[in-house]
């Protein structure tokens, strides 16, 4: 898929609705092991976030790492890196879109994931 | 249940570095509590040895078998616990309850971590891994950015003041002054000092933030009617609780809830027969200073949304309503990890005691530890009572 059209994924319960995000192996509600896949959205705002100057090693980026916790529109609740220029909009309830992107090495390897910009990019 | 007291104990200094090798502090506390206890000549039933991450600091593994070689106590069982920070204090339950049963009479319990054997860095690093792989973890998540994000919350929704924040922090400074075996007992802090210093994970600072500590406690249990060949001053384990809670801080129904700290609290309460306002002195697990007003929130020791305000007020001082963290918590005495529930304890036996100098709190018959592990998704309460 190309990375553009990749999805921020959780994972609904057939048997009680919870969407659950992250994948576990039974829903945490009701022990369900079905699941459907379903967008957490194209949007979502910032509930809580920091700016992280020690960084663990692994992290390539400079700090500040900027991390923030988010909620969608369906309530659920994500963690990820902010990409974001400047810390003046870092502001909670801050309209945010998931992109794709490297987040860092674990043993020499790149990982990829989530991140989280500004849904308006603001002037500089 | 058979009930189950601890008979003695010892640790050492924490500090970054401290030397010798983890298998020389982990003997050096055991052997001093080992003496506390006057069992020097006797031969244990079982070992338990915590640590969370003795592979990834120190590249070794199976640590309790070495630790009962290293000792002569050959042929007593030997268990490495590991349970992230929470290892120390689960080490103590799983003694408790080997003896409680009657498989055990004579345990001891060590917990021990070398931290500064790697960079600032890698030992962050090291530390993230007990936070949800895919949710956490690999996005650079650390545990001070966790606690970060918490103050945010908490500072929006109760008003918690950064004065409020810098309070807890001095008054553990001030603790850990008096406290010998504390890694900054030459550092006080003011309130002014706290909230200028350096910036770890906005908004909190490095007095906000525990140190990356070595260092070793231990423990000897042994069943009541036992207890009676050795020293006369034995102290209770009245009450036990442990419970969980989700792996990603984000799945919690309200991420400024502690609710494993709250069920294991109850547990513990309800197994001592005792209430919150029965304990005179607790030592809470404050790896950042805003776990200290949550965990004495949802401990019960204040309502929700007051536990800033309480510490500002002077009422978790020595002389206070409840002493906090006496010792100095994890801020001033030193967080290292496997060691730090074991020295809880320890500190606690002190204060039950009488023994703990400068430091004491007068007349102290009940006393509560909380040891967490992850980011408050693993707590263990401990309550110990002074019989005498």
């Amino acid at each position: 898929m190309p990375e553009k059209e990749k999805k921020m994924i959780g994972f609904k319960c057939k048997k009680c609705d919870r969407i659950n995000y992250p994948k576990r192996t039974r829903c945490l509600s009701c022990k369900g092991m079905e699941f459907e896949e379903v967008e957490l959205g194209k949007e979502c705002e910032l509930v809580t976030y920091t700016q992280i100057y020690n960084p663990p090693a692994g992290y390539k980026g400079d700090p500040p790492l900027m991390l923030g916790m988010v909620k969608f529109p369906n309530g659920v609740l994500g963690m990820g890196q902010l990409a974001i220029d400047h810390p003046k909009d870092l502001k909670l309830g801050a309209k945010l879109r998931p992109i794709w992107g490297m987040l860092r090495e674990i043993g020499g390897k790149e990982v990829f994931g989530f991140k989280f910009e500004l849904a308006k990019k603001s002037k500089t | 249940m058979r009930d189950v007291v601890i008979i003695g104990c010892g640790m050492t200094k924490f500090a970054r570095p401290l030397p010798g090798s983890l298998m020389d502090i982990a003997s050096e506390a055991s052997l001093k509590a080992i003496e506390d206890a006057g069992a020097s000549d006797r031969d244990f039933d079982a070992v338990y040895f915590a640590s969370m991450a003795c592979g990834e600091f120190t590249h070794q593994a199976a640590v309790a078998t070495a630790l009962v070689d290293e000792l002569g106590l050959i042929p007593a069982a030997a268990h490495r616990i590991e349970n992230g920070p929470a290892a120390g204090a689960t080490a103590i339950r799983e003694a408790f309850l080997g003896i409680a049963s009657g498989m055990y009479d004579l345990v001891l319990v060590t917990g021990a971590e070398k931290m500064s054997t790697v960079p600032s860095e890698v030992a962050t690093d090291i530390i993230s891994t007990m936070t949800h792989h895919e949710a956490e973890y690999i996005h650079g998540v650390t545990l001070p950015g966790l606690g970060a994000m918490l103050t945010r919350l908490y500072m929006a929704r109760y008003g918690l003041t950064e004065d409020q924040l810098a309070a807890v922090a001095v008054k553990n400074h001030e603790n850990g002054s008096k406290n010998p075996y504390a890694q900054l007992s030459h550092k006080k802090a003011t309130i002014a000092g706290v909230k200028d210093s350096v910036m770890v994970a906005d908004p909190l600072r490095l007095y906000h933030v525990c140190p990356v500590s070595d260092g070793a406690a231990s423990l000897v249990l042994c069943s009541a009617e036992k207890a009676r060949e050795f020293s006369s001053k034995a102290i209770k384990i009245a009450g036990l609780g442990q419970a969980t809670d989700t792996h990603a801080v984000q799945e919690r129904e309200d991420p400024m809830v502690l609710k494993a700290v709250q069920i294991a609290a109850r547990q513990a309460f309800k197994m001592a027969r005792l209430k919150p306002k029965d304990i005179d002195v607790a030592e809470l697990h404050d790896a950042f200073e805003i776990l200290e007003i949550v965990e004495s929130e949802d401990a019960g020791f204040f309502p929700k949304g007051k536990g800033g305000k309480a510490a500002e007020e002077g009422k978790t001082a020595l002389d206070g309503e409840i002493a906090i963290n006496p010792s100095g918590g994890l801020k001033a005495r030193g967080h290292a990890l496997g060691a730090t529930g074991a020295a809880q304890v320890v500190e606690l036996v002190w204060q039950l005691r009488g023994e703990a100098g400068e430091r004491q709190v007068k007349g102290a018959k009940n006393a509560f530890a909380l040891n967490f592990g992850g980011f408050g998704d693993n707590a263990v309460v401990t309550i110990l009572r002074r019989t005498k």
